[in-house]
Order: structure tokens, then sequence, then C-alpha cells
């Protein structure tokens, strides 16, 4: 057997790891290596498109890109040829509430908002990994995304939360992924004060707890303190003040924009911007405070006196800038599986395929802080085997995976169809 | 308070006094002006203009390979290969694709406009079950943003709806997509009425909030029968009067009702029923409404559920107005198809179309009937380009009563075209340039046909 290309010590890492397992008698299917061959890999690392390229999938995760040999414990029904086709991490999907909402209008099929709810609201609690929606958003090449919560009269909606598209109960991967807050025109009231509570909140606690560190050296020197539990909320605060976690917030005016590049750079926090219609007017403010943006490639109009700036160019434009893009549906859930033409539409309008690709695998895995969204060693192994170009309309789904489990895209939508194409002399009902 | 004596009902009548000296004479015939707001639109300047070497998908199923397309007075002159015109400003179409201007049956640009502030919302009027006395183009304002982001997506002409509200939502209008001060500069001249209907959800949860009918399906279905039966007495009343004056006698007119005049019209033929109406079942029930009540159903927009009677649309004549993938917003929008149009569309006599409702995927509805084009070809059916092209421009000019001037690229019709960058339906598609009975609306790559609304200049 030849050697892998990959530094050995690596290798044998993952190999040990696999065979050492505990649970090897009972190990799944993914425990065993896959190779998929002579695929155009579009890597989204450095290494770039590789030509013809093997990657190795063990235990869900890749193991290796472009080994001198295929490992021994390969089996023959384990090795997929891609045949030249092009091969992609999966594609992430955010701020949408799949698996929290079936239907829309239907009261008792929402779980994503509570009129109640606050930065405490955890809705993964909530999540249904057996919904219509998520083999459906599989044709879009989509293995995982970032739920949001829709919230309540807050202005903090609540906590967002990863998931895989694998449909399986164990599907929420992170919970409690930061804060969802939202910013800007209202029919009642000014977004002053929604500033200036976000403030405030940040602020406080941050005087809190420098001022409980303050006593407590004090008390240490005399006595054992007596130091309260911190609430939920304050924990939130915590974490978002000691840049653990991201804090979301949805906003479109420039000038709100700006207010918020402020905000992180007081304290210190981990900003993701959700919206962000007017970001091309402070994209260089943006880019240097490093602040991603999560964007909708096709929204255009001025719909709001937030938004008289949205344009199809805003994704080219901020990435120009050095701005990182992410791109995501916005609206209904429904239509996940569109986020690829939202790429293709970016594309016409000036972004690069490379950066189109990364705007919906790594620059969305790096804000959520998800070990997806490339193909590279010790990388979930998310992948999508595609007919053609990922972002054209002629292209579909060949074969997908999630963790190195193969998934399907055949949904309910299709049994639909397959029934009312069936000829019956039964009425259809009978036709499964 | 003195009394009035003259008869109210002088709505577009004129009185002279001496007809009412000789008491032997007829009044003054009653006529109602069924065109009140009449189309000013004026074609833009224009030049004679001859396409070298595209693709041509006529919208009438063909697609022909390296052909010329002459635009002269208005109108597609010549269609062909090797064309020359003396004087005719060329264009080299090679490697470009040419389709028909694209038609939106289903819009509420202008009535639902950008911004979408509470003070434009003008599109719905919910304050009755039956307001068929409203008309969209009362409320359309053409300073919205949208139509030239609709123009840049290459769509030519569409219909104004009102919302979805109401039983019977008032008329819809249907409009050229150009740059106008006023609703009538845009109107499409001669085009016929609409009525919108609405089954379903909508106008049962509305009224049903207010513990009025209907607050059920069968409490939509009794709204419509009611409606069509005072219709039908006002219908029969008119002409009466009509039949009674041609006799010499003198007839009082009928008192006018401009709610029963736009059923009147649909009675008549002369307004075409445009009913949302997305499920199976409930589509039936309007076709056989239709029959009762002697008019034709029209065209079931939103039709999520059309591929289910997919024959019984064609065996009636229904067109059937379809997004590729919408659904799930509610229940009656739950059982989506992505091959949806493509089952209607296989039907004999079948009126398939690609319709928005958006005024986002108004911009992209060449990339919506690119969607069911692959899906449906993934799945087995026999379609191309040139099929699908006739899903956003030949059947929606047929529901619209236009397909006589527009909709497809034919010697003799308006020369409403699109020049394509490459294939239309690409992701990657954009429209270069889009004419309008021969006049050239926009393009790409000039300033000077690129209109901005009043709205957006000067917004920094």
């Amino acid at each position: 057997m030849r050697l892998f290309k990959t530094p050995l010590s690596r290798v044998a890492l993952f190999l040990s790891a696999g065979i050492g397992a505990a649970t090897l008698a009972i190990a799944p299917v993914s425990a065993k290596p896959l190779a998929i061959t002579h695929a155009n890999l579009h890597t989204v690392t450095e290494q770039g498109v590789l030509a013809d390229a093997t990657v190795i999938i063990e235990d869900g995760k890749i193991l290796a890109i472009n080994p001198q040999a295929l490992p021994e414990n390969l089996s023959a029904d384990r090795i997929i040829d891609a045949g030249g086709k092009t091969l992609t991490p999966g594609f992430i999907a955010s701020f949408n509430q799949l698996g929290l909402v079936e239907v829309s209008a239907v009261g008792e099929s929402r779980d994503s908002g509570e009129k109640k709810a606050d930065m405490t609201f955890d809705p993964s609690l909530a999540f249904n990994p057996r919904s219509s929606l998520i083999p459906y958003s599989r044709k879009g090449g989509i293995t995982r995304s970032l739920v949001a919560p829709s919230g309540g009269d807050s202005i903090f909606k609540g906590q967002p939360f990863a998931v895989d598209l694998s449909g399986e109960f164990d599907s929420v991967v992170k919970s409690s992924l930061g804060v969802f807050v939202t910013i800007g025109g209202k029919a009642k009231g000014s977004r002053a004060f929604d500033l200036q509570t976000l403030w405030h909140k940040l602020e406080d606690r941050q005087k809190a707890v420098a001022k409980q560190k303050a006593k407590k050296a004090e008390k240490s020197k005399k006595e054992k303190n007596d130091d309260k539990e911190p609430k939920r909320d304050e924990l939130i605060l915590d974490a978002l003040l000691a840049g653990e976690q991201p804090l979301f917030v949805y906003a479109n005016r420039a000038s709100d924009l700006l207010q918020l590049v402020k905000l992180k750079q007081t304290f210190k926090l981990d900003l993701v911007l959700v919206g962000a219609a007017d970001a091309p007017l402070v994209a260089k403010q943006l880019a240097q405070a490093e602040v991603p943006v999560v964007i909708n490639a096709l929204r255009n109009l001025p719909e709001s006196f937030d938004s008289l700036h949205a344009s199809l160019a805003t994704p080219a434009a901020l990435a120009a800038a050095g701005v990182k893009v992410i791109l995501s549906t916005s609206g209904d859930t429904h239509n996940l599986y569109q986020l690829r033409y939202q790429a293709g539409n970016a594309v016409a309008n000036g972004l690069s395929p490379a950066q189109a690709l990364a705007s919906v695998t790594a620059n969305a895995a790096d804000a959520f802080g998800l070990d997806a969204g490339r193909i590279a060693v010790g990388q979930a192994a998310d992948l999508v085997l595609w007919s053609g170009d990922p972002f054209e309309l002629s292209t579909q789904v060949e074969k997908m995976w999630i963790s190195g489990e193969e998934v399907g895209t055949s949904s309910r939508q299709d049994a639909l169809r397959d029934r009312y194409l069936t000829k019956s002399e039964l009425p259809k009902a009978y036709v499964k | 308070m003195r009394k009035i004596t003259l008869p109210l009902l002088a709505v577009g009548v004129s009185v002279t006094l001496t007809a009412c000296l000789d008491a032997q004479q007829q009044d003054m015939k009653v006529t109602i002006n069924k065109n009140p707001y009449p189309s000013s639109y004026q074609p833009l300047p224009q030049q004679t203009t001859l396409i070298k070497n595209a693709t041509v998908l006529t919208g009438t199923g063909e697609k022909l390979e390296n052909t010329d397309v002459l635009l002269q007075d208005g109108k597609i002159a010549r269609l062909g290969k090797g064309i020359s015109a003396a004087g005719a400003l060329e264009l080299d179409g090679a490697g470009k694709w040419l389709t028909p201007g694209i038609i939106d049956v289903h819009s509420h640009l202008g009535v639902y406009p950008s911004p979408s502030v509470g003070s434009h919302q003008d599109g719905n009027e919910m304050t009755a079950p039956n307001t068929s006395e409203v008309w969209a183009e009362h409320s359309v304002w053409p300073q919205d943003p949208g139509f030239e982001a609709a123009r840049i997506g290459g769509v030519t002409t569409l219909q104004i709806l009102p919302g979805s509200a109401n039983l019977f939502g008032g008329r819809g209008v249907t409009l050229r997509n150009v740059p106008s001060i006023t609703m009538q500069g845009m109107k499409f001249p001669d085009a016929p009425y609409g009525l919108k209907m609405a089954c379903g959800e909508n106008p049962k949860r509305v009224y049903g909030e207010r513990k009025e009918l209907p607050s059920t399906r069968m409490g939509n279905m009794a709204g419509y029968r009611s409606a069509w039966a005072k219709a039908t007495e006002y219908k029969r009343a008119w002409e009466k009067y009509e039949r009674d004056y041609a006799a010499g006698k003198n007839p009082q007119a009928p008192e006018r009702d401009l709610t029963l005049d736009t059923l009147k019209g649909v009675l008549d033929g002369e307004i075409l029923i445009h009913n949302h109406c997305y499920k199976a079942e409930e589509m039936a029930m309007m076709i056989d409404l239709g029959k009762e009540f002697n008019y034709h159903s029209g065209t079931f927009h939103h039709a999520v559920e059309a591929y289910k009677i997919s024959d019984l649309l064609g065996d009636n004549g229904n067109c059937a107005a379809m997004w590729p993938d919408w659904w799930g917003f509610k229940m009656e929008a739950y059982d989506m198809v992505q091959e949806n149009v493509a089952i209607v569309d296989a039907a004999k006599n079948s009126c398939a179309i690609v319709h928005s409702d958006s005024d986002s995927t108004i911009q992209r509805l060449n990339q919506e009937a690119g969607k069911i084009l692959y899906r449906a070809k993934e799945n087995g059916f026999d379609l191309s380009e040139a099929d699908a092209v006739g899903w956003i421009t030949l059947n929606p000019a047929k529901s619209l009563g236009i397909s006589d001037k527009t909709g497809s690229v034919e010697v003799g019709k308006n020369a409403d075209v699109v020049l394509w960058n490459r294939n239309p339906f690409s992701v990657y598609a954009q429209a270069e340039q889009v004419f309008v009975d021969g006049a050239k609306v926009y393009d790409r790559f000039d300033d000077k046909y690129q209109a901005k609304s009043d709205f957006l200049l000067g917004q920094k």
C-alpha cells in the first residue's frame, strides 16, 4: 500500500481514533471509510479547485484528500466514482425557521416565536427533524442551517441554533449559538431607544461584573464571599462580552450599521450583521471592523426607508471591499433550496464564483462557529455531488452526504407528483 | 333642504331640456361609459431596428437559430434569415437570445409599491366580501420603483390586480411597462378588464374574524352565488330597458350600480375572470359556478393543485397561473409539486402560465420558468426552452385577452421583445435590451435607457 499524501501522523491519528473506538462492534456504516474519486473538487480552502481528486471519509469526517493510496479496509462498494463532476462542501443556510414552522399560517405548527421571548429563549427544544421542509431543502444541496428564532416584543429575539439536515433526531448540532437582536425603523417608537437598550444591557452587565470582581478581591481578604448565582440572561451577556458567542443583529440602514460597529468595538463583541441592505454605503467600515454580513442577494427594491440602497450588486460590492459575505434566503423558510440560485444571481451581478461558493459554505461556517463548510481534513464530511454548475437552474444534486452518511433528496412533493403522473383505474388515493 | 327633482341616474348621461317638453318623445337613452379612464399610452420614440443572428424563441413553441428580426413601426415586420433593411439600426444578436416580452398576469406593482409603508397599501379593499366596484387602476402609483426593476427583467406587460381578501376584489388593469406620470399613460390600449375573485382561506378568515359571511368555504360559495344571482337580475333589467327603448317606448333605466356593472361585464363576456384559487376541489367548484351563471371561469391564479385536475382545466378552457415552487405558507399551498406547470401544460387544450405575485420574482420570471423546465425534464417530461417561454409570454397574453397583439414573436404582432445575453433559462442570463411596441425602453449598457423613479431620484 502506498502512503497517503497527507502527513502520516495525522492520518494515523484519525485511523487509530476509528479503530480504537470502544463501540467498534456496533459501529455505523460511516465508520467504514468511503472514497469519492475523480471529483472536480471545490475545497473552499487555499487549495482551491482540485481536478480529478479523491476524498476519503471516515467516521463522519474528511480523513484525507488525494491520498497516495486508498485505505486498506475500503470495500469496493464504498467507492463512488464522481466521473469528473463537481463536488462541493454542503451548503449552509441561515436565519430561517427550518424545523420550527411547518405551515406558516397554521399557528399550531409554528414554534419560532413567543410574545414574551427574550434573550434566553431557546427554540432548539422545539426543533422537528421530521419536518417536510428538510428533505425538500436538501434539493438545494443544503446540509446545515443556522435556525433563528422570530422572538416576540423584545428586541432580543432569542438564541439561534445550528442543525444538520439529516432528518435524524440528533440533528441539533449546537444550541444557544449567540443572541439574535433586531434594530430598525418601526411603526411606533424610536430605533434610538432600541439601540440604547442594547447598549445599556451590555454596559450595565460589564460594570456589574467589574464591580463584583473588585468586591470579591476585597472580600477574599476578610471572609468567604456570598456571591449570588448569575441569572440566565447575565450568563448570556457574559458570553457575548467575552466574545465567546456571536451577537447577530438584523439591521439595514447605514447609520444603524455604523452604530453597531461602534458597539462591537466598544465591547469587543463578535458581531454578525443580518439584512444589511444599505451595507455598501459603509462597506469600508464593515471591512475594517471585520464584521461579516448575512444578506439576501435578490433584495433590490427600496422596500422601506431603511433599505433605499438595496441592490443586486451588493454582494459583489461588499466582497470587493473585503467584507465577508454570507448569502441567505430571507422570508419564508419553505424554499431554502433556492440558496444556490441566490449565489448564481450574485455571480451574474459581479461576485466571483469562488466568492459565491464561500458565501454559502466557509464564510457561514466561520461566522457561526461550525466545523463544516470546507473540504479539508478533519472537517465534517458534508459533501454534495452536482450534475453541473451548482448555481445553475439546470443542475441538480446527484448525491449528498451529511457527516459522511449519504442522504437523499426525495420529498413529499415528489411522492405527490408521482401519484398524479401514475395512471390508475382506482382513485389516486390508492397510488402510493 | 330643497328636494332634488332631477333623476339621479344621470351618470354619464346628457339630458336635454327639449327632450322633456314633448311627452311623445323618448328621453335621451341612458348609456354607461365603459371606458371612463381611457388609455393615453403612446409608444416611446423608436427607430427601425434589425436584430441579426439571434436565437429566437417565438413563444409559439419554436426555436429559430441564427435568425433576424426586424422591428418597424411598432410591429414585428419581418422574421427570418438574411434580412436587410435600409436605414435600420442593426444589432448583432449572435450568441444572444431573443424572446417575446415577458407578461405577468399577476402583479401588485403600483398598488403595493415600494417603499411598503402604510400609506402605500392600496391593493386590498378589505371592507366587504364583494367589492367589485373598486378598480385597481384607481390605486396605481406609477412611480413605484418596482416597474423599473421588472422592466430590467424583461417584463413588457403586466396585469395589476387587487388583493385577495374578498370574494370579489374588484377590477384588474393591464399595463404596458413604460415609465409614465399617469396610470392612463401605461394602460394597454383596448385590453379587457379583469375581475379578481378569491377562493378559500383568505375571504373566510377576513370576514369570519368579523363574524360575517363568509366564515367557511360554504359561506364563500354562498357569497359568490348571491352576487351572481343579483348580477343576472341587473343584466336582465338593462336588457329589458334596451329592448323597450328600441321598441320606441320610454322606459326608466335601471338604477346604476357600480358593483353590478362589473359583474354584468363578466356576464356580457367583456370582463375576464382572474380567480385566486389554490385547491383542486375548489377550482372544480368555481368551474361549475361559472356554468351555473353562464360565464367563463377564466384563469385560476396560484393554482398550486392544478396538476390534480389538469384534464378538467383543459376540457373547460381554463388557464392556470402558477409559481414553480411557492408552498407551505398556508394549508391550501401545502401540496405543491415543482412540476405543476409542466403537468398542466401536458394536458390537451392547456394554458399553463408562470406568474409572480411578487415585486421580487417578477424580475426573474425567466428563471422561474427555467426551474420548472429543468425539474420537469429530470422527471421525464419532453420539454424545451421553446415550450417554457410560452408560459411567460403567449399563455399569459391569452389569459389577458391580448394574444392577438402581443405574447409571441410573429410578423404583424406588436414589437415587444427582449434580447438576452444568453439562454434566458440560465441563472446568469440578463436582459440586455427591452422593446415595447418597437421602442427601446431599457438598455443594460446605456444609461439613457435606464429609467429612474421620482422616488429614488436624489436619494443619498
